[in-house]
């Protein structure tokens, strides 16, 4: 710090740099934007407050530090009333003191807070080197050496730029190969090409990605209590793909803000919404649903506004902000662009929850095309034999014998039909007995509704064992006919006995048919129920349908054939409702049935409503067909034409009709099998937002309305006040934030630091760039570039002050620890993932390929089960081990440790600021973990089989490989001592050399001596290890 | 080799004060290190502690799930005359409930079934499911009147942890680890263990995050001592690969590593090579550490036999005296299964007696060894539990709710009173009569202890200063000793 304060000395005192920095940090807090507590009615953070006269006084005299009462009081002897107040432990240093009596004396010039003032291209300035600069960005840097006397460092060797380079695009080191040939290529834009091959890898979308997904808070689980499984990779495929494509950032943008609220939006508009929906999502039972509803559209402006703005709104969320013109009703009317999606506060605990929808892959919209032009055809088929097919059933209807009764009711996906005809069983698919027992009584039939019917006295329960285990994500039907002589009883049921517990069943509950799903009452179960009673004594047909989508709403229930009026009890499942009960008739839930039960049938698929009217048409095929054709009612004229398609149609009629079914069938089936993503979505009708005081849900306030900040330049008048408006505003040129922040982004991924280090605050408390014409510089370059990503990497990585030398001097150490002038090239640590990345890729394991679901590879044992209980981490095998780091599964509670320590971002909320720690915790896994010590074995191996006869030439492969040049002498000895020492050592101690080659899955390569590979192995790990390995220098 | 220490340290030295980027685990940080900052003793922030210390460090024990205040500390007689009947508004207040009862259509009172005793001089009245921990009621400080805001598990640990509800800032662990540094300099300053009770094996599951160091620099977090595999991660060398081994290998690397730094002059380079070294005495110190097999059978006894089996309550509350002996600043124990929503009286007795023998053991053995008078013990979970009963109360069984308006927190050793009993609440142990402390007023509390001043410990994160107490707390007087 010390040094970064002498850094900016050598300027004339500036406000913006050297002022608003100390009112910020050591006055606003009492004197600031917070109208609620300002202290002495002075306000530091305007001009107009700061030079207010307060009656005979005034806090800043310009010209006068003697008459200005600031001075007066930060310099006052008497310590009591000494400016700040000793009790906020706050106080001026000397030197701040100094600056501000300074800045006094010279008039007490004020400005704009300079990240709200519009960035301007700033001429490129004088130099002393100008031969030095490749680019305008260069002459910025150099003019900044300048002033503090420094040289830039002289540009790095081809294999450290080649290997700096590569890491940086791709997030994966060059080949030997590639550094031998860019060492070779003398052509002028040597350089350039390699860059140019870079940026068309479809390694540099994930290498891109992956920050993108850390700023997202991406993440496999739903990140509270249970933290169970959700499926955001679609979107995260979405984003390596607009990287690769090189999106330009304002479509980037307003796609992944707005892309639903476009016009004619495509799937993959819609998909990149799922930016928004990637927080943490609560479905703990017994959590408050309008408690987390507000937290993740607070989660939403945070982000965004992180994201975007480099402007934290967090602190208006419950009161005006203390340092920058940010106010609550800022807060609240941003978070009333975010507060509008049809969602639930309660999350489901498993899976995705609404507003999602299905997104299939490119492959998979592939096979939907081509289900989709067979089942086109299928119905083709149909269609056309539809004059056969009418003329057939005419004729089948006109000779149908009238006296044998034909019964016949829709049988697909039938898994169990009880007739109840003198026996308890069912019959099953293919004609197959089920057996059933009848339970705390004998059986009693008696002459039903079709045929016999089972009799109940509210004991006796016929059990039909393990069938229909049903649960969460089921398609289900339940139907039966149903006689009451009480208005309380189950009548199909899977569930616990007791009341009000586990399980579903369709129930008779004071005359109204209901359903259950119930995984625990009250909180996590859905509860339907008819708004009308059916009444006792009567024959009756109930019907039930699930269609999977676990909300009240995907259940249907048919009284007699007709959709009943429903009433929602309870629309709050979150979790499988699977039970180890049998299917039980007449008993369940607590209930046991009086009166009769007639042919129940149990469906694997949510029947239509045609179908449920077909069931409660009593009267046989023979009857109804005998009614004329024109006077049958629906249900009637359907009976009739299935009964005939099915059993009686000529061949090519049945085939074409069973045909069509199929494909509907399959595109069904194929459609619950693709990946789905939740997304954004506006309600149909707007929902009101209201400012909640101190940021309570529970505490509305005024009511407001959607707008931007009002110290930002304002919504365009012709702009919907909507999220896509708001989008658009973010990206438009008179926004002064959004270039900036995202362009100090990108440079922080590549230097390590921002040119303002503080990438998530741009505000009064963040740090003043370190060089302000530069950044404004990138910026207008960027945005008049059509915000071309790949443009801006691309100006940075060819400039001369991206490809000096990373070596350091004491001098420079000393003055410059940071390189925070850089007067060097960038030497940083890798990123967590491409520590794991590389070490995968130089052991020729990587798997490339990209996007698709997460995989687990491995972790230690038993990481899951000691926090979490329950399952434990089950890791993948094969190919999956081996993918690169971003798409390795993100357990919010249990974050993979290979990446959190090499200090990834923790994903439970929105992370920009890029961190490297170096900790004996990384030493610790670069030397034991069994991920690095199987890619040290295959390492080994490549360095056997590539790297000629000598041990010094594999050695020196070896480390080539890793390091894109060879060892130096001194070097060289360190690995040739290194590997002896380690050879002697298994060479007396076999079983040693043994059980190091165990490590991690692949097989070790047979035809070399264990002994030897041991060896090698142990100098690869060493390799593996090394400060120039992990290191982007 | 010295000189690349020697600019190493000042380096670190030079970065540790920054805010941000700081490039080691100063908790970790060996010796000859840890010798440049004047302090001997710690790595810690400049002025701390800002009074003179009571404890110099703490164990927490924390009872994940909310363990029910009424059936173990706060006796209610009233509330036998009262089994069954309806909870009266006039103590409900209409006060939120968690969704898993706010529909309920009754709320009966349900008394508890375990009879309470008075106990020592102080007289405390202790549920019998906890003998031993009985007999040192004297030597224990009650807060009868602990409430919280959160009404879920999730946002309340997360609260007791971090003092705010949603996840994201740094634990109480994490902040003392950064203003107090450690006294160690083989081991992490925060170290973390988790144990699963036998009153609710599907339990509410804990998160690593709640050792975190939020925005803190990450050499702050909690390290896990786990007890399934090594107890630190990968500390534990390969097969075939010895420490001898280890040894030669770590000099190799640190070889080619100098040269790097030689042509560098990166002083990163300098800290790598240190932190190899660290990485290579932790291999030493934290097996020791956690190998019990020198301790005297005694101890066992002491402990209870279930000491014996690695990563059960009892054993961590063994190894907890041993961390602490070792100097580590915050040690934090965390064992779930107390979240009794049915079958409390079958599940309760089990869950007391996971914890009763070692609480004791632990104060017994602090004390026995002096080291009780300079640590802090804390005792607590998230929240209480609601006196109506959840699901159906029978002659013999009943569940209860999460309820945070009150629940009991117990504190033994440096800097608190023993035989205290602060705070007390209504007949229905459902409100606080009087004295309530919340969550900032304990964390500030326990922080005073320590010799911080909790409006002292503060960091700068997105241009706020923050504080582990946010903008509250009030020290409890009463409870200091």
């Amino acid at each position: 710090m010390a040094a970064l304060a002498a850094l900016v000395s050598a300027a004339p005192v500036e406000f913006n740099r050297d002022i608003r920095p100390i009112l910020s940090d050591k006055c606003f807090a009492c004197h600031g934007p917070d109208n609620q507590n300002r202290k002495a009615n002075l306000r530091l953070d305007t001009e107009a407050g700061a030079k207010a006269d307060l009656g005979k006084r005034a806090a800043i005299v310009p010209g006068d530090p003697a008459k200005s009462a600031l001075v007066q009081r930060i310099t006052h002897a008497s310590k009591g009333l000494r400016m700040p107040p000793f009790a906020t432990g706050n106080s001026l240093s000397e030197r701040e003191t100094e600056l501000l009596t300074q800045w006094i004396r010279e008039g007490a010039p004020w400005q704009k807070h300079w990240s709200f003032m519009p960035p301007v291209r700033a001429a490129a300035p004088q130099v002393s080197n100008a031969a030095w600069a490749k680019s305008p960005l260069d002459r910025f840097v150099l003019a900044r050496l300048d002033r503090e006397g420094m040289k830039p460092s002289p540009e790095a060797d081809r294999r450290t730029l080649i290997r700096r380079v590569s890491l940086d695009l791709t997030g994966l080191p060059p080949s030997p190969e590639e550094a031998d040939a860019f060492v070779a290529d003398k052509s002028p834009d040597a350089y350039e090409k390699v860059v140019d091959r870079l940026l068309r890898s479809p390694r540099y979308g994930e290498r891109m990605a992956i920050r993108w997904l850390d700023a997202a808070r991406y993440a496999d689980t739903n990140g509270y209590q249970t933290d169970a499984e959700r499926f955001m990779w679609r979107w995260r495929d979405w984003v390596i793909d607009a990287f690769n494509k090189n999106m330009p950032f304002d479509r980037f943008t307003i796609e992944q803000l707005a892309g639903d609220l476009l016009p004619n939006a495509t799937r993959d508009q819609i998909i990149a919404t799922g930016f928004n929906r990637n927080h943490r999502g609560n479905g703990e039972g017994g959590s408050l649903a309008e408690e987390f509803i507000v937290e993740y559209s607070v989660d939403r402006v945070e982000t965004t506004s992180t994201v975007w703005m480099g402007m934290t709104l967090t602190c208006t969320r419950c009161h005006d902000h203390k340092y920058d013109p940010f106010t609550q009703k800022d807060f609240f009317s941003m978070f009333a662009f975010f507060n509008n999606i049809p969602e639930k506060g309660k999350t489901f605990k498993y899976g995705n929850s609404p507003p999602m929808i299905p997104a299939p892959t490119a492959a998979q919209e592939e096979s939907l095309k081509e289900i989709e032009s067979e089942l086109s055809r299928a119905a083709n088929t149909y269609e056309r034999l539809h004059p056969d097919r009418v003329a057939a059933q005419k004729d089948w209807e006109a000779k149908l014998d009238k006296s044998a009764r034909i019964e016949w009711a829709p049988h697909r996906e039938l898994l169990a039909h009880y007739t109840f005809d003198g026996s308890a069983d069912a019959a099953g698919p293919g004609g197959k007995t089920l057996p059933a027992a009848v339970k705390e009584g004998s059986a009693d039939f008696a002459p039903g509704k079709h045929g016999q019917s089972a009799r109940f006295d509210g004991k006796r329960y016929v059990d039909g064992g393990n069938l229909a285990p049903f649960g969460f994500y089921s398609k289900f039907s339940l139907a039966a006919w149903i006689k009451p002589s009480a208005k309380d009883g189950a009548v199909v049921t899977r569930a616990n006995e007791a009341d009000e517990t586990a399980g579903y069943g369709i129930y008779l509950k004071n005359g109204k048919i209901q359903v259950n799903l119930i995984a625990r009452w009250l909180d996590d179960c859905l509860r339907v129920e008819t708004v009308d009673a059916v009444k006792t004594g009567e024959w009756t047909h109930v019907a039930m349908t699930y269609d999977g989508t676990r909300i009240a709403d995907g259940i249907k229930i048919y009284v007699n054939g007709e959709a009943a009026k429903l009433k929602y009890i309870v629309d709050d499942l979150n979790q499988n409702f699977q039970t180890k009960e049998p299917l039980r008739i007449g008993s369940g839930g607590g209930m046991r049935f009086q009166g009769e039960i007639d042919d129940v049938r149990v469906y694997n698929v949510a029947i239509s409503a045609a179908e449920a009217a077909v069931l409660a048409e009593a009267a046989s095929v023979n009857e109804l067909a005998a009614i004329p054709r024109e006077k049958r009612g629906r249900p009637q004229a359907d009976k009739v034409e299935w009964c005939f398609l099915d059993k009686f149609a000529p061949a090519p009629v049945r085939d074409a009709w069973n045909g069509l079914y199929d494909w509907r069938r399959k595109r069904e089936f194929f459609l619950d099998s693709v990946p789905t993503v939740m997304v954004m979505q506006e309600r149909p009708v707007k929902k009101d937002t209201f400012l909640l005081i101190r940021g309570q849900y529970d505490r509305p306030g005024d009511k407001v309305d959607r707008a931007v900040p009002k110290s930002l330049p304002p919504l365009p008048k012709d702009a919907p006040a909507d999220r896509l408006g708001l989008a658009r505003w973010l990206m438009s040129p008179e926004n002064p934030l959004t270039a900036r922040v995202t362009a100090n982004r990108f440079w922080q991924g590549i230097f390590g630091t921002g040119l303002v280090k503080t990438v998530e605050d741009f505000g009064a408390q963040g740090e003043w760039p370190m060089n302000p014409e530069l950044l404004d510089w990138l910026a207008v370059d960027f945005r008049e570039s059509g915000w071309d990503v790949k443009k801006l990497m691309k100006t940075i990585v060819t400039s001369a002050t991206y490809r000096q030398s990373s070596k350091s001097t004491p001098a420079l150490t000393q003055k410059d620890p940071d390189n925070r002038l850089l007067a060097r090239g960038p030497r940083v640590r890798l990123a967590p993932e491409m520590v794991r990345d590389q070490a995968l890729l130089m052991a020729g394991l990587l798997v490339e390929k990209t996007g698709g679901p997460s995989v687990k590879p491995y972790q230690p044992a038993g990481l899951w089960k000691e926090l979490a209980g329950g399952t434990d981490y089950q890791r993948d095998r094969g190919e999956n081990l081996y993918r690169r780091g971003m798409y390795t599964y993100w357990k919010r509670a249990v974050p993979p440790p290979g990446m959190m320590t090499f200090d990834s971002a923790g994903r439970e909320a929105c992370v920009v600021r890029e961190n490297r720690t170096n900790t004996p915790m990384q030493a610790l896994a670069l030397m034991n973990d069994e991920t690095y010590l199987e890619a040290a074995r295959k390492l080994a191996e490549r360095m056997i089989r590539e790297g000629g006869n000598s041990p010094e030439s594999r050695l020196a492969r070896g480390f080539e490989i890793a390091t894109a040049r060879q060892p130096n002498e001194r070097e060289s000895r360190v690995l040739a001592s290194s590997f002896q020492r380690n050879l002697d050592r298994f060479q007396t101690d076999p079983a040693a050399a043994a059980q190091l080659l165990k490590q991690g899955e692949s097989e070790p390569d047979k035809s070399i001596a264990p002994v030897t590979l041991a060896a090698y192995s142990t100098v690869a790990s060493l390799i593996l290890n090394l400060d120039e390995t992990v290191t982007k220098e | 080799m010295e000189n690349a220490l020697q600019s190493t340290r000042r380096y670190f030295f030079s970065r540790a004060s920054a805010t941000l980027g700081i490039p080691a685990l100063a908790s970790l940080l060996p010796g000859s290190m840890r010798g440049a900052t004047g302090d001997a003793a710690t790595g810690g922030m400049a002025g701390l502690p800002h009074f003179a210390a009571k404890a110099k460090r703490v164990i927490y024990l924390f009872q994940s799930g909310g363990p029910s205040q009424m059936d173990l500390f706060d006796w209610k007689p009233k509330l036998a005359g009262l089994r069954k009947t309806e909870l009266p508004d006039s103590i409900r207040r209409g006060q939120r409930l968690t969704g898993m009862t706010a529909t309920q259509t009754n709320f009966p009172v349900a008394p508890t079934i375990f009879e309470f005793k008075q106990h020592g001089q102080s007289g405390a009245w202790i549920s019998n499911l906890l003998p031993h921990l009985s007999k040192m009621a004297d030597g224990l400080t009650f807060v009868k009147s602990m409430h919280t805001t959160a009404i879920n598990h999730d946002p309340a640990v997360t609260f007791f942890q971090t003092g705010f509800q949603l996840a994201g800032r740094p634990s109480i662990g994490a902040w003392l680890a950064y203003g107090l540094g450690t006294e160690n300099k083989d081991l992490p300053a925060f170290v973390v263990m988790v144990s699963q009770g036998s009153g609710n094996p599907a339990d509410q599951p804990l998160y690593d995050r709640l050792w975190g160091s939020g925005f803190l620099p990450t050499k702050y977090q909690g390290i896990k001592f786990r007890s399934i595999g090594d107890p630190v991660l990968h500390i534990a060398n390969p097969g075939g690969i010895d420490q001898t081994a280890r040894r030669g290998f770590i000099d190799d690397l640190n070889a080619l590593n100098r040269l790097k730094l030689d042509d560098y002059g990166d002083p990163e380079i300098a800290t790598r090579v240190a932190q190899y070294e660290m990485a290579f005495r932790m291999q030493t110190s934290v097996p020791e550490l956690t190998d019990l097999s020198k301790e005297p059978e005694r101890m066992f006894e002491l402990y209870g036999k279930e000491s014996r089996t690695p990563g059960t309550f009892a054993a961590n509350c063994l190894l907890a005296r041993r961390l602490a002996e070792r100097g580590v600043r915050f040690i934090q124990l965390f064992h779930r299964g107390w979240d009794q929503h049915n079958k409390l009286p079958k599940a309760l007795p089990g869950q007391a007696r996971d914890i009763d023998q070692p609480c004791a053991a632990l104060l017994t053995d602090l004390k026995e060894r002096g080291l009780l008078d300079d640590t802090l013990v804390v005792w607590g979970g998230e929240f209480g539990r609601t006196v109506y009963c959840q699901g159906k109360l029978t002659e013999d069984d009943y569940g209860r709710d999460h309820h945070p308006r009150c629940f009991t927190v117990w504190m033994a050793g440096g800097g608190v009173k023993p035989g205290v009993s602060h705070g007390e609440t209504d007949d229905f142990s459902y409100n606080i009569a009087n004295d309530p402390v919340d969550v900032h007023d304990l964390h500030s509390t326990i922080l005073h202890c320590l010799g911080v001043d909790h409006t002292k410990l503060t960091f700068k994160y997105q241009g706020r200063h923050f504080r582990l107490t946010d903008i509250h707390g009030n020290v409890v007087k009463p409870l200091l000793a």
